[in-house]
């Protein structure tokens, strides 16, 4: 590899921050092309998560807009023979990230311009507005993001199909998430990478969306997992056979999906030149818009072996859509080691003179964080006519954040309401509190509704993806949100008033619990199928 | 002649779980098992999709499609053959829930079908079993209707006789000709999707009738279609049957082939002595059936 030849003299940190960058650019297209030239061509990136790569095979030519300001420089990776084909890449390097954009990627919300006064004025009329909107896009997905599998061709038994090299190779697994973010789907792609590497698998992450990835620090500090930053280096269009070149290069015997869209869309190129691969997917929640991953990973189901869920509402998904039954695998996201034998009693008492009430997620429009401080100032008018001393705590971070604070000030709630960072103690806040509001616009299961179960904490959620798997019926509230809000209260008032009432809601609440620890976990049905890839034997 | 030879069991069911898992289990024992079995729930009340459903945990080749009301069995051949084309099939080996396929049935239609196209150059469009009732006897219902040169191709080590219409018991088709004509009409509901379609695939070739391949339709008796057979209990049945064939022969001949037909039916029904109220209630099936134009539907 020649060296950069058009740096400008610059501080260490961003020397050693182009150079580190560069390593990984050259890692990452050496792999996708191990014998052609590679001609680097690198810009200063303005943006902190994505290179906007450009690959161009075969020759290429200068153009003004190839040597703009932001032009860094040149460098070559020469050939395996003096003849070999070249590669143009063109990518930017992208800037370390402010420790503002750090904190918080995305701008704080605002209401669209037309309905900025309605907002204003009665921001549940807007979140009204915002929820009919929400569910004539539901009507309509079925229509625009039809739920058919894509056909995939068995072939002929005359040709054969490939087979695997021979590797001297530990087997490995890559890991595809959605991006290393804070979200359900990335606790379990975390969890997946820890068991694959006990299970004896190297493994490879990568993540489909450009960003920050905040949790990559996370990652477990270890030579048998590699973090690949094609998020923000590779093309979408090139995953797929960057997959392939991967595999054959290291002894990939499973890929397992996390919603991440690019490696679904390289399933085509992984099933024609790579059919010993196993392909697992995990999906957990069905958005309205267009049916979100679960649907996405349906269209592709013909190209996926196992299809692991974490409620039966996605099991019935499957069925009812996709009509496939038996690769479709439930295993909860529980793990039995933390489980408590028992539930302990619930910490509402009947005429309790003090009531904390607890929300905890990220603050963004997926958890209605308008209708979460809509029903604290519902809850408050109810305990003041109750005279009750109500206290709230909103743990989470997100663009609704300074919404929130207003509408919390607004109110006159800002001194009982507190707003906590996403790292404040979840399980001692639920322990201390007595309901758990869950108002969202639609969820897969939330996994707070059970840790608030085991800390004796009720949940009150809308009746929305598998809610009610943990939330007995009565304490299910319906999604439109003035109705959520006037259900929220009622189902307090009625906890509060009826001691048969609270007392059968536990009830109810022990059931579910104990109904859900009886199914497996995510860990018992995916351990063995990395076991026996570690092994060298496929499903 | 293709290298290709995917194969999709078609079963539509309605609230007969005994019966459809008769049918697995002998689905289960074919010489040539098809690579697909999809089962095709018209909304059953009954246990068939917790009995399914425990089947396919541990058997992929089980595909479930529970539609979200009964549509009929037009309705369910229709989205059944659709999704099993989705599912890259080369054969639609279609049947009913109650036909109990012997162990070599699917065996022989594939073997036929491709045996003729190797011997003959013409592709036929479906081939088609012997159905029999419980007693061994030929199920009146399921008689295929031969074309007038039947016998063409028929030799005594290969009894194949060229048909054009042949029920949805125990018939293969070729992909082929599901991209080339359709989809059965799912608007028919009940009664002559099966006739409409096979003719309709019948225009590319005709079908072929493989005495060979066997299979016992377990039906409460052994009735032919026959409008002298029309009582109360059965009523709805014809009228459905009355006015698809009406619909069938207006698109097909005009209205000279349906006055035909109503002519027809009225000789049948004279025949069987029908009463009066009944017969006018057909008549009336007939009627509608003139203005009734459901669409083929491509896929």
């Amino acid at each position: 590899m020649t060296s950069t030849t058009a740096l400008a003299p610059v501080g260490e940190d961003i020397a050693e921050h182009i150079q580190r960058e560069i390593s990984e650019i050259v890692s990452i297209y050496s792999r996708l092309y191990p014998t052609q030239r590679l001609n680097f061509i690198l810009y200063e990136g303005k943006d902190p998560v994505w290179g906007e790569p450009s690959v161009t095979e075969g020759p290429f030519t200068f153009q003004p807009q190839h040597m703009n300001a932001q032009f860094l420089g040149q460098f070559e990776r020469p050939g395996a023979h003096p003849g070999a084909p070249g590669v143009t890449i063109r990518l930017s390097i992208p800037r370390k990230p402010l420790p503002g954009e750090i904190k918080q990627m995305d701008a704080p919300w605002a209401p669209i311009r037309r309905l900025r006064a309605v907002h204003r004025l009665a921001p549940l009329v807007y979140e009204r507005i915002r929820y009919q909107a929400e569910m004539l896009r539901k009507r309509r997905s079925v229509k625009r993001h039809p739920r058919v599998s894509l056909l995939r061709g068995d072939g002929s038994s005359l040709l054969a199909p490939p087979r695997p090299p021979e590797s001297d190779k530990r087997p490995a697994i890559l890991i595809g998430m959605h991006w290393l973010e804070v979200g359900g789907a990335e606790k379990l792609g975390f969890d997946t990478i820890r068991w694959a590497q006990q299970a004896g698998l190297r493994v490879f992450v990568a993540a489909g969306v450009p960003s920050i990835q905040r949790l990559a620090g996370k990652l477990p500090d270890s030579a048998d997992v590699t973090f690949l930053r094609l998020d923000r280096y590779l093309p979408p269009d090139l995953w797929p056979r960057y997959v392939e070149q991967l595999a054959l290069a290291e002894n990939i015997r499973l890929i397992h999906i996390h919603h991440c869209r690019p490696l679904y869309e390289s399933l085509p190129q992984i099933r024609a030149n790579l059919p010993w691969v196993q392909v697992i997917d995990s999906t957990h929640i069905v958005e309205y818009a267009d049916g979100g991953f679960p649907r996405s990973s349906g269209v592709w189901s013909n190209f996926i072996d196992i299809h692991h869920v974490i409620s039966k509402e996605l099991v019935d998904y499957y069925r009812e859509h996709f009509h496939v039954i038996g690769k479709v695998r439930l295993g909860r996201m529980l793990d039995r080691a933390e489980h408590p034998k028992g539930l302990p009693e619930l910490n509402m008492q009947p005429g309790k003179k003090r009531l904390q009430v607890a929300f905890v997620g990220r603050l963004y429009y997926q958890k209605r964080p308008v209708v979460v401080a809509e029903a604290f100032r519902a809850l408050s008018a109810w305990a003041r006519r109750n005279d009750v001393e109500l206290t709230g705590k909103i743990v989470g971070e997100g663009p609704f954040l300074d919404t929130v604070r207003g509408l919390l000030r607004r109110y006159g709630l800002a001194d009982r309401v507190a707003l906590l960072p996403a790292n404040a103690p979840v399980p001692e806040i639920l322990r201390q509190s007595d309901i758990l509001l869950l108002p969202s616009n639609n969820e897969g299961l939330a996994l707070v509704c059970y840790e608030a179960v085991e800390q004796g904490c009720i949940p009150i959620s809308t009746d929305v993806g598998s809610q009610a798997e943990i939330v007995p019926p009565d304490l299910l509230v319906p999604l439109e949100p003035q109705a959520c809000v006037k259900g929220i209260v009622a189902a307090v008032d009625r906890l509060w008033r009826d001691a048969a009432f609270l007392s059968r809601q536990r009830e109810a609440l022990v059931r579910s619990w104990t109904d859900l620890t009886r199914d497996p976990t995510a860990e018992e049905i995916l351990m063995p199928l990395y076991q026996q890839a570690a092994a060298g034997l496929q499903e | 002649m293709s290298a290709l030879s995917k194969t999709a069991a078609v079963i539509v069911t309605f609230n007969r779980s005994a019966k459809l898992m008769k049918v697995l289990d002998a689905l289960d024992g074919q010489t040539r098992r098809p690579d697909v079995i999809l089962v095709v729930d018209n909304a059953s009340t009954d246990d068939t999709q917790a009995l399914v459903e425990a089947r396919a945990r541990d058997d992929l080749s089980i595909r479930y499609l529970r539609l979200p009301q009964n549509i009929g069995g037009a309705g369910g051949f229709h989205e059944g053959l659709k999704v099993a084309y989705g599912l890259g099939a080369h054969y639609f080996w279609v049947s009913d829930d109650d036909a109990y396929p012997l162990p070599d049935a699917i065996e022989r239609l594939v073997d036929a079908i491709t045996a003729f196209e190797a011997r003959h150059e013409w592709r036929p469009s479906f081939a088609c079993s012997r159905v029999e009732w419980i007693d061994g006897t030929l199920c009146e219902m399921n008689t295929p209707r031969p074309v007038w040169d039947w016998p063409r191709f028929l030799h005594p080590e290969a009894a194949w006789a060229l048909v054009d219409s042949a029920s949805f018991v125990s018939i293969l088709i070729p992909r082929w000709a599901v991209e080339k004509h359709g989809l059965p009409i799912a608007d028919y509901f009940i009664w002559f999707d099966d006739a409409e379609y096979t003719r309709r695939l019948s225009r590319s070739y005709p079908g072929i009738f493989c005495p060979e391949s066997r299979v016992i339709h377990d039906t409460p008796d052994n009735r032919g279609v026959n409008f002298a057979l029309v009582d109360e209990k059965s009523l709805w049945k014809f009228k459905y049957g009355a006015r698809n064939e009406a619909s069938w022969r207006r698109r097909e001949a005009g209205l000279m082939g349906v006055l035909a037909y109503a002519y027809g039916v009225h000789l049948q029904m004279k025949g069987g002595n029908v009463p009066w109220k009944l017969r006018q209630k057909i008549f009336q099936a007939i009627a509608r059936g003139m203005t009734f134009r459901p669409k083929v539907v491509s896929v």
